[in-house]
């Protein structure tokens, strides 16, 4: 643990103009007792040179650099053989906190405390790469999983296919025309799926199984073991990697019920539409007599409860281009287009005006309240809130239903199963609406089982040309996911992290808190209940170390004690009336860049917080907080991501179990005397820098009204 | 419980107003901004984006049974503002045309101004008419001795006679043709019947329509509607000043007995050469505008042409006669006379089939909105894209 310790002072980016860096480095010399201490006008120029000769020459293996934000400069001050800590002087005090000023000095030397801490009990993480099979499993083999497959073969791995039809190409091979793909995005094109599988089964490091399945899953990134079951054949296979692009299929018919879907043999799904499309006949289907007035309503949408809870754009463009083969194939026939909202993003609005362009589409808004039966099966459809100003009625040959797309994960028992031998569980979670569920916005196709990616329908409700871009992109993500694995570095979103959970296991007391709230199924158990670690499965986010009740989960550079004992190296000033300290548990995802963002932005916030950044909110263990209280703080703030439905976390359920701990945490400060309000959770969005001195400011006045401390000085 | 309207559309119907320069209405999506941005839509009958549905949806009934298409004064500020470039204003002038020959009593005079095909069989009417005249006169194989008196040639009470009759019933058609339209508006809307006429009359004369459309601010993009004003208002007076002088020649020579020609110095005169004048400039400058602002006038019809080059031959030809009168040319003077009367005769008596209609379907309208829409014309403009009003009858 001793470590040769050196403290490099940065005094440009006017810093120097802000602190006295004399102080700092007497303090880093003398409190800090670091062997070598150095100042430079910028370290990130020619001066990097001195830190890295103390590294190779002096034998310095602790580099803690005050300078900029920890998010800039990597490279430059990136000391393989070393433990690096960047204290934060820049963005979080020079540039935020009113200068040569005693509350912005001691700001600062608070953080040059914690670095060096930090410093002294970090190790430098030795990485796990035992994991590095090259060969990616493609689960599904239509157009995602075909693209997929290919894209990843024609980049030098080995592509294995699972398909549970007997032939390849799912659903567009129903399809009668695509939605065009290509400008200028006017007319359906052919599907012509059968090139691309021509293409796949000629490449011979691909290996497809058709007609089969997956039974079982094992192991982790790097090295899944799996096994397929062809028939009554079974075959293993190990892969690094696995695409899931199991698609969709058309949703239950009895949700369209009141559509008289069923019972009228005149409403028809869309589904059945292409079908006949495909026939090259669009006719009545009780007597195959011509249709003159057809009606297409797209009836998803939040508005209908009878539906899936979302809706999306493609049964607009769906509902579009089957206006079309009715157009063709029936040019007499005037075609009634109802929707809620028409959706045609991007470039499908060249579709869009093409198709209202033909003068036998007829448009508008509606909500189709009811049908009935005429005589002849003719149907009759009363439609409200229509564009024409209220309800219409119409009497139409044919009713087409938009087909709900069901993602294959809403019911894996019918649609087939990746048969996963996890603790939490054989399939992927899935959101609300059974679609996979992912970080949508920043980790689209990584689903919450490391090193398995989903794309296409399975994912969300998409064209085959967002199929296609899903299964390319999914293919990256699966070999990234193998480079790194092999590396033994973190996929995402802790890119190339090396360290990952170590557990005194002689303290453990297989409550089973970790394995079960790990969001990524990294834990699994042995016969004693203990937890058993499958490193690539890790994404590094700390929340088992948040979760354990004994505070035996710890990284080489990351541990309740390291940030225990740099809460206590804050100092903390007896006369808290005055000089209140709030400690600031900041999620380095989204809350400490906004901070710096703030920073950049040259907005002044209180002098009074002292920010620890962590990995994740659900990485605090509640000790920390009793740690914090105990040691005289008069406040603690945790910003982390939104929780809930729509969260932003980046490791999915952190926030939301940061808040159920919050219960353990108000227990302890009752049990020692404190008020409620001393410790408070706070949203924090990347985009919120320029909120944060007023989100600060009201927590610092909370606080004083509060009052001090009474534990301070114990 | 069904309160819903069951729709017939008429696909043909919709064909036909997209081919008469209407084809960009298509691409609507019914965001409803040009009624928001039209300077004389009102919140009780915003328009035009119920006729863009209307027609989009093949409802002819709904869409000839409006007042709107003939309150809309052409300024073409939808089009400006369409953010789909679905120029509401050349759908607006489509059915605008359309209603002229729907209307028609009778039916066939509304096909024939509207297809270039029937435009010979058009003149040879007034052309055998007169040439019988002349012939029976014995004017038609020699023209008259002396000096150049039209009367001559043709005697004004065979003129006054004929016309009377053509006349009449050309206006019997152009009140027919009203009525329809009347009733097919319905005629069960509330507000006041007295004052109705002299307020509409009075927005006639002084153009209100025309002033509102120029001086409304919808934005700041430029429009079409900068001339409208004053060139209207300029053909509108000298073409009145033109029929005063007519009639007071007439007065003048049936009450006072004092014949034609008349000194130039006589007022009634003067009236009609600056009243002449006053047509053949305005008609100049809204010619030249629809083929200089093609895109901000919008679409111009082969009916749009065919009134406007009527109007301006018919003045220039009478023009053209007192000035070879004046030249003693006799050989010229008496044919371009004689054209003359076959233009007058032209633009008079096809009246009610012609765009000039829109004297009869644009007052019937404004009485028809002013009683159904029983406040003011410039009460606030309420920015909206509801109240799409389906008249009673339709129902």
């Amino acid at each position: 643990m001793s470590k040769k310790l050196g403290v490099y002072v940065c005094g440009g980016c006017g810093i120097e103009d802000c602190l006295d860096l004399r102080k700092l480095t007497d303090l880093a010399a003398s409190e800090c007792r670091a062997p070598v201490v150095r100042t430079s006008p910028a370290f990130c120029l020619e001066d990097a040179r001195m830190i890295r000769e103390d590294v190779e020459r002096q034998g310095v293996d602790g580099v803690v650099i005050a300078a900029c934000s920890p998010r800039v400069n990597t490279e430059v001050f990136s000391f393989p053989s070393a433990v690096v800590e960047r204290v934060n002087i820049r963005e979080q005090v020079a540039w935020s906190h009113p200068p040569r000023h005693d509350e912005t000095q001691s700001l600062a030397h608070d953080y040059v405390r914690m670095g060096v801490v930090r410093a002294q009990k970090a190790t430098a993480p030795i990485p796990y790469t035992e994991a590095n099979e090259r060969t990616i499993l493609v689960v599904g083999g239509g157009v995602t999983g075909i693209t997929a497959a290919l894209d990843a073969a024609l980049a030098g791995f080995s592509v294995v296919v699972v398909e549970r039809e007997p032939v390849l190409g799912g659903y567009a091979r129903r399809l009668h025309r695509r939605i065009p793909s290509r400008p200028p995005y006017r007319d359906p094109q052919p599907v012509d799926i059968e090139a691309s599988i021509r293409r796949l089964e000629s490449l011979r490091n691909i290996r497809v199984h058709k007609g089969a399945e997956v039974t079982e899953i094992s192991g982790q990134p790097g090295r899944f073991d799996v096994t397929i079951r062809s028939g009554e054949h079974l075959e293993n296979a190990t892969v690094g990697a696995i695409v899931v692009a199991t698609g969709w299929k058309p949703g239950d018919t009895a949700s369209f019920e009141s559509y008289g879907l069923g019972r009228f043999p005149h409403v028809v799904t869309s589904v059945t539409l292409e079908e006949m499309a495909a026939k090259g006949r669009i006719v009545r289907p009780s007597d195959g007599g011509p249709v003159n007035r057809v009606a297409i309503a797209v009836c998803d949408g939040p508005g209908d409860a009878r539906h899936l809870p979302y809706e999306g754009n493609v049964s607009c463009l769906v509902a579009l281009k089957q206006a079309l083969y009715i157009r063709e194939l029936c040019p007499d026939a005037i075609v009634y287009l109802f929707y809620g909202d028409m959706q045609a993003p991007g470039q499908y609005e060249y579709f869009y005006k093409r198709v209202q362009g033909d003068p036998g589409v007829f448009f508008s808004r509606g909500e189709v309240r009811s049908v009935s039966e005429e005589a002849d099966h003719k149907v009759v459809m009363e439609v409200h809130n229509t564009a024409l100003g209220g309800a219409v009625q119409v009497s139409v040959d044919l009713l087409i239903v938009s087909t709900d797309m069901v993602p294959a994960s809403l019911d894996p028992a019918s649609s087939g199963s990746l048969n996963l031998r996890y603790l939490q569980g054989k399939d992927l979670p899935t959101t609300s609406a059974g679609f996979v569920d992912s970080n949508f916005i920043c980790f689209p196709y990584e689903t919450r089982r490391t090193g398995i990616y989903s794309a296409g329908a399975v994912r969300q409700a998409t064209t085959l040309a967002a199929c296609a871009q899903d299964g390319t992109a999914a293919a990256l993500k699966a070999i990234q996911c193998i480079e790194n694995s092999s590396a033994g570095a973190a996929v995402h979103p802790r890119v190339g992290d090396l360290s990952f959970p170590k557990f005194f296991m002689q303290k453990c007391t297989s409550c089973g808190r970790c394995s079960q709230e790990c969001p990524f199924g990294a834990l699994e158990v042995d016969a004693k209940n203990h937890p058993v670690l499958d490193a690539n499965r890790c994404r590094r986010c700390g929340i088992c170390m948040g979760a354990c009740p004994v505070q035996i989960i710890s990284f080489d550079d990351y541990s309740v004690d390291m940030l225990s004992s740099m809460i206590r190296a804050v100092d903390i000033p007896e006369d808290g009336e005055d000089r209140p300290r709030i400690l600031a548990l900041a999620c380095e995802n989204d809350a400490y860049p906004a901070l710096d963002m703030a920073g950049i932005a040259r907005l002044q916030y209180s002098a009074f917080v002292r920010v620890l950044p962590v990995r994740c909110l659900g990485s605090v263990n509640s000790v920390l907080i009793a740690d914090a209280v105990s040691r005289g703080f008069d406040g603690v703030m945790l910003m982390g991501c939104k929780a809930g439905e729509d969260y932003q976390c980046h490791f999915i359920r952190g926030s939301e179990l940061l808040a159920t701990r919050m219960q353990n945490v108000r227990e302890t400060l009752d049990r020692l005397a404190l008020e409620a309000e001393r410790v408070h959770v706070m949203e924090v969005a990347i985009s919120d820098s320029a909120e944060i001195p007023a989100m600060l400011e009201r927590f610092v006045q909370t606080v004083r009204q509060v009052g001090p401390n009474p534990l301070k000085g114990f | 419980m069904s309160t819903a309207m069951p729709l017939q559309p008429d696909l043909d119907f919709k064909r036909q107003i997209l081919a008469l320069g209407a084809h960009d209405l298509t691409s609507c999506y019914q965001c409803g901004t040009c009624s928001v941005v039209c300077p004389i839509s009102t919140p009780h009958n915003p328009f035009p984006r119920k006729e863009m549905v209307w027609v989009q949806w093949g409802l002819k009934d709904l869409a000839l049974s409006n007042s709107s298409i003939w309150l809309c004064h052409q300024c073409g500020t939808c089009t400006t503002y369409c953010p789909r470039d679905a120029k509401p204003a050349d759908v607006m002038a489509a059915l605008r045309e359309y209603s002229i020959g729907h209307y028609a009593v009778p039916r066939f005079m509304g096909r024939a101004l509207s297809e270039p095909k029937y435009l010979p069989a058009l003149f040879a009417i007034p052309i055998l008419i007169f040439a019988a005249i002349l012939g029976w006169l014995g004017n038609l194989t020699s023209l008259p001795e002396g000096p150049i008196v039209f009367s001559k040639f043709m005697p004004i009470v065979y003129i006054e006679v004929l016309f009377i009759v053509a006349l009449t019933l050309a206006a019997l058609g152009g009140l027919s043709g009203g009525l329809r339209y009347w009733r097919a508006m319905g005629d069960e809307m509330g507000g006041s019947r007295a004052g109705g006429f002299v307020d509409t009359l009075t927005t006639i004369l002084k153009h209100h329509r025309f002033k509102e459309c120029q001086e409304a601010p919808a934005g700041t993009r430029p429009t079409h509607k900068e001339h409208l004003h004053r060139s209207h208002l300029l053909v509108f007076y000298g073409f009145l000043g033109l029929v005063v002088t007519t009639t007071s020649v007439g007065i003048g020579i049936y009450a006072f007995g004092y014949l034609t020609p008349w000194p130039f110095w006589h007022p009634v005169k003067i009236l009609g050469n600056v009243s002449g004048v006053a047509v053949i400039a305005a008609l100049a400058v809204l010619g030249y505008r629809r083929l200089a602002d093609k895109r901000k006038a919008g679409k111009s019809t082969y009916s749009d042409w065919l009134f406007l080059n009527i109007l301006f031959l018919t003045t220039v030809t009478g023009f053209l006669s007192q000035l070879v009168r004046l030249a003693e040319i006799r050989e010229l003077a008496y044919p371009v006379y004689f054209v003359h009367l076959v233009f007058i005769f032209f633009l008079l008596v096809y009246f009610p089939y012609s765009k000039f209609a829109h004297l009869v379907y644009r007052t019937v309208a404004m009485l028809h909105a002013r009683r159904a829409d029983s406040g003011s014309p410039s009460e606030p403009r309420v920015l909206t894209v509801e109240g799409l009003q389906v008249p009673t009858a339709l129902r």
